[in-house]
């Protein structure tokens, strides 16, 4: 019973907090409105719809008996009366008193309601006394709020009837932690779109593999009866074939129509997801003047701290983006404008002195760009970015090296303020000048697959464009394979695919490169990048490969793979609690065909590549290792895939050219069209075991030689009778396992 | 014939002494709930209440730049779950071939991951005051993941503290 009490208490306080965070943030931009000093009418409406949150507030907090909150509302309140009834005039001083009241507010509403300190405790008491000596102190003493009177008539007035609500009727409050799930599941579904389209495939597949089956069969009918056989025996046959042929048409009537169907589930299924997708994301939009509301207050304060004179103007606050990038965004743009105040903005006596206006000028402008991008544009008219003091403070820091820090252009130079350590700031203060605040706003924007760059004139002003993406939840991606692992690579950051071939690439500077449309851009192995072993002599003869040239910023590297297979939507998800960051990997998807991949950090990626270059090309000028004359092929047959991949490393980094088959049928089928000189399989196996498919080798004419290791977890004397009785060559207990044996007795037989 | 003031009285004492808590140990001691699963010839218990599920391992896909304990990740009805080898964490010996075929999933509020093992040989009540602490060196497991031997020889891992470790978490960034 308690316990539920308690959740219910828990679910009512979160629901006031949620209600009194937006009656703040109205308090807070009403109170800035009133120290423009508009028009009088203005003045009226905005202290009027102020004395109604303050006083929506107090009720709230009174509800959940949060009273120190309650008391805090009560004078503001009073305030807000006595300049309604304009018995106060508003004032610059009273301003500065009702500030702070409100960030008390803020506090209180943080801390759970109550001061947790006695000092605390104290301050507020001091405050609410100011409070209520700015009401008095100009209103007469009868009309005093505070009194019994007063909180009488607001207690009537418990619940205010809708008409003194903001007119917020087409919207409902749904907590985000409904909301989230929700757009989960309906991305998910995007895995069954890619999966429908997976099967319509298949199906067709087996159309075609049915249609080879009819081809082959008329053939072979063709021959019989244009052949010198025996009549009985061709009657037989041509029957069986005429009978098989039946059987064909048949099954590839009801094929046709099921790939019809499928292929229309998967049209209508894939609609579906990505309406459905779309109005999901439609749901999490929200317009950016939600974190822009912060900024009228933070400049107020910041500018005047530092005694300058700051208009803050704000533009496209009503442009919506997902929710999730503006939670993203909101500290980039708070450091951003801050940079803007702190290091762009001069003091007014120095503005005056360069001819300017004393008051400085920020703006954040927000715009829709073409398609899925949005930009904000964070521009202010100070002193501009001096691109000389990014130089030198770039090649102090040895980020370039002095005679590259002169060949830059001044855009490229420019760009190196997003370098951690850059910074042009010659102290350091506790709001930013440490040079780390620009890195981290590059990396969060590039975190979001958006870019940030900026643009500086000495005098004129600095502005910084954020471009992000309008929704966050699914990219495309493109499937690269490297040996036998795939990955996807985001399709934002791949600038163009393309062929190298072997003898364009040349060393430049210790590092690989190749020529694209007159630039050198650096090369690098994406296994290598990846920290994958290398395959011997697999691929790498080939005379040309297909690379991906990925983008970043200012760089450029081109990433060869052994494949590129497709361009598709990709829906990333996390790798779960235990891989909580992994380097040069950001996520996982999953395939229509459910396989899951991994998802490429390019960032990382990148930042890997240039760590190896070097390395790599050492490794690449020695000569290569002594390569086996001829390679032994073997087939390792084995049901449990961690099994089956040990062994196939083991005897891969032995030098055989390894393949594998999930089970005896598997195994034999394999068999049956390869060329292989041993077999390693084991013994328990569905479909077909170890023990039938030796005895299938046995008995195989081409293959009756093969030799054929059992590995096993049957110990016991029969059984080893048994693989002997088979024909098996060797016969490894598993619990006795280890690899020196089995290569020891695969030398033995091969 | 009991008057309605005495059924009263009844039910209350009666309602009284079921909401009594019970006292004392129960005569069997304090017993839990382990799942007991085959790994590498050796047997383990991890206590039934840190086990999300067990699920097939059909398909792995290994993740590049992590340690070699983490094998990969599998696709747990659309969620993704990391799988990580004990034997390669603990740093025990390589032994045998083995099949691992199953992953035992745990979890507490803030940590899930899967484990590897051969086999799942089923839940079993363990009765603590049985379990004898046992020497590192017995299983090769640091003392800090270990509750405990079973007279059947069952080795009683601490999923709480497994959980919890932070050398378990993969966290890397790239340095530039």
């Amino acid at each position: 019973m308690a316990k539920k009490d308690d959740d219910f208490l828990k679910e009512l306080l979160a629901t006031f907090k949620a209600e009194a965070e937006e009656h703040l943030k109205a308090i807070t931009s009403g109170l800035l409105e009133i120290e423009k000093t508009p028009a009088a009418e203005r003045q009226t409406q905005i202290v009027e719809a102020v004395f109604r949150e303050a006083h929506s507030l107090k009720g709230a907090a009174r509800a959940v008996n949060m009273t120190e909150i309650e008391a805090v509302c009560q004078s503001l309140e009073g305030i807000f009366a006595a300049l309604k009834q304009e018995a106060i005039a508003p004032s610059p001083e009273l301003c500065d008193l009702l500030h702070p009241a409100v960030d008390a507010l803020g506090q209180l509403l943080s801390s759970g309601g109550g001061p947790s300190a006695a000092s605390e405790e104290s301050q507020l008491k001091h405050l609410i006394q100011r409070l209520e000596e700015a009401s008095r102190g100009l209103v007469p003493r009868d009309e005093e709020p505070a009194t019994g009177g007063r909180s009488l008539q607001i207690a009537q007035d418990e619940h205010p009837t809708p008409a003194l609500r903001p007119p917020m009727a087409d919207t409902i409050r749904i907590p985000t932690a409904k909301l989230g799930p929700l757009l989960l599941q309906a991305e998910e579904l995007l895995t069954s779109k890619l999966a429908a389209v997976q099967r319509a495939a298949e199906l067709g597949q087996v159309n075609a593999a049915l249609a080879a089956w009819k081809r082959e069969s008329a053939r072979i009918k063709g021959r019989i009866s244009g052949g010198r056989v025996r009549r009985s025996e061709v009657e037989t046959l041509r029957e069986l074939v005429e009978r098989n042929e039946r059987a064909a048409a048949s099954v590839e009537a009801k094929l046709a129509s099921m790939k019809k169907l499928a292929d229309l589930d998967q049209r209508t299924l894939g609609r579906l997801v990505d309406d459905l997708l779309a109005e999901m994301k439609r749901l999490s939009m929200f317009p950016f003047s939600s974190i822009l509301e912060i900024f009228p207050r933070f400049v107020r304060d910041l500018s005047r701290e530092q005694g300058k004179e700051v208009e803050l103007s704000i533009q496209g606050g009503e442009i919506e983006i997902d929710r999730r990038i503006l939670e993203e965004v909101k500290d980039p743009l708070i450091h951003l404008v801050r940079n803007c105040i702190d290091h762009g903005i001069e003091k007014p006596e120095e503005r005056r002195r360069k001819g300017k206006p004393s008051r400085g000028r920020v703006g954040i402008t927000v715009s829709q760009k073409d398609g899925n991008k949005v930009e904000a544009l964070i521009a202010d008219d100070g002193a501009g970015i001096d691109v000389a003091k990014v130089r030198s403070a770039a090649s102090r820091l040895g980020t370039v090296s002095q005679e590259e820090a002169e060949k830059l252009s001044d855009r490229e130079a420019l760009a190196l303020i997003f370098q951690s350590g850059v910074s042009t700031s010659p102290i350091i203060t506790d709001l930013s000048g440490r040079g780390l605040g620009l890195a981290i706003v590059r990396e969060k924007a590039e975190k979001l697959s958006g870019t940030v760059s900026m643009e500086s004139q000495p005098d004129a002003g600095t502005a910084f464009r954020l471009v992000l993406p309008v929704t966050l939840a699914t990219f495309r991606g493109i499937l690269v394979r490297v040996n036998e692992h795939f990955f996807i690579l985001p399709l934002a950051s791949v600038e163009r695919t393309l062929k190298v071939k072997r003898d364009s690439i040349r060393t430049a500077e210790n590092r690989e490169t190749i020529q694209l449309n007159g630039h050198v851009v650096p090369l690098a192995r994406l296994g290598d990048a990846l920290e994958l072993p290398r395959k011997r002599a697999t691929g790498d003869s080939a005379d040309a490969a297909p690379a991906l040239v990925l983008g970043l910023a200012e760089k450029r590297i081109a990433f060869m793979v052994d494949e590129i297979l497709n361009e598709q939507d990709v829906l990333v998800k996390s790798l779960g609690k235990q891989l909580s960051r992994v380097r040069n990997i950001a996520g996982a998807t999953v395939l229509g065909s459910g396989r899951v991949v991994p998802v490429v950090n390019v960032p990382d990626l990148m930042k890997s590549a240039v760590r190896l270059s070097a390395a790599t090309v050492r490794e690449a000028a020695a000569p290569g290792e002594k390569e086996p004359a001829e390679k032994k092929s073997v087939l390792v047959v084995e049901d449990s895939i961690t099994a089956r991949a040990l062994v196939k490393n083991i005897l891969e980094a032995a030098g055989y050219q390894v393949a594998a088959a999930v089970d005896g049928i598997d195994g034999f089928t394999q068999l049956r069209g390869g060329e292989f000189d041993l077999v390693v399989s084991d013994v328990d196996m569905p479909r077909m075991n170890g023990f039938d498919l030796t005895a299938r080798i046995r008995a195989d004419k081409k293959l009756s030689a093969v030799p054929v290791v059992l590995v096993t977890a049957l110990e016991s004397r029969e059984d080893r009778e048994r693989g002997i009785d088979v024909g098996a060559n060797a016969y490894i207990v598993k619990s006795s396992f280890d690899q020196s044996n089995l290569l020891e007795v695969i030398r033995r037989l091969v | 014939m009991p008057t309605a003031e005495n059924k009263k009285r009844t039910l209350k004492e009666r309602a009284r002494a079921l909401a009594r808590e019970p006292k004392g140990e129960a005569p069997a001691g304090e017993e839990i709930e382990v799942l007991e699963f085959q790994l590498a010839y050796e047997r383990y218990g991890i206590e039934s209440s840190y086990v999300r599920e067990v699920y097939p391992l059909k398909e792995l896909t290994p993740v590049p730049c992590v340690a070699p304990f983490v094998l990969g990740i599998i696709n747990v009805r659309g969620q993704i779950v990391s799988v990580i080898d004990l034997k390669k964490f603990f740093d025990l010996p390589e032994k045998g071939l083995t099949d691992l075929n199953k992953v035992v999933i745990i979890h507490n509020h803030a940590m899930e991951f899967g484990i590897l093992a051969d086999a799942i040989l089923g839940m079993r009540r363990i009765a603590l005051r049985n379990v004898q602490p046992s020497l590192p060196t017995l299983t090769g497991i640091r003392e800090q993941y270990l509750r405990g031997v079973t007279p059947e020889r069952v080795v009683l891992l601490d999923a709480g503290k497994l959980l919890t470790d932070e050398s378990i978490v993969v966290r890397e960034e790239v340095e530039s």
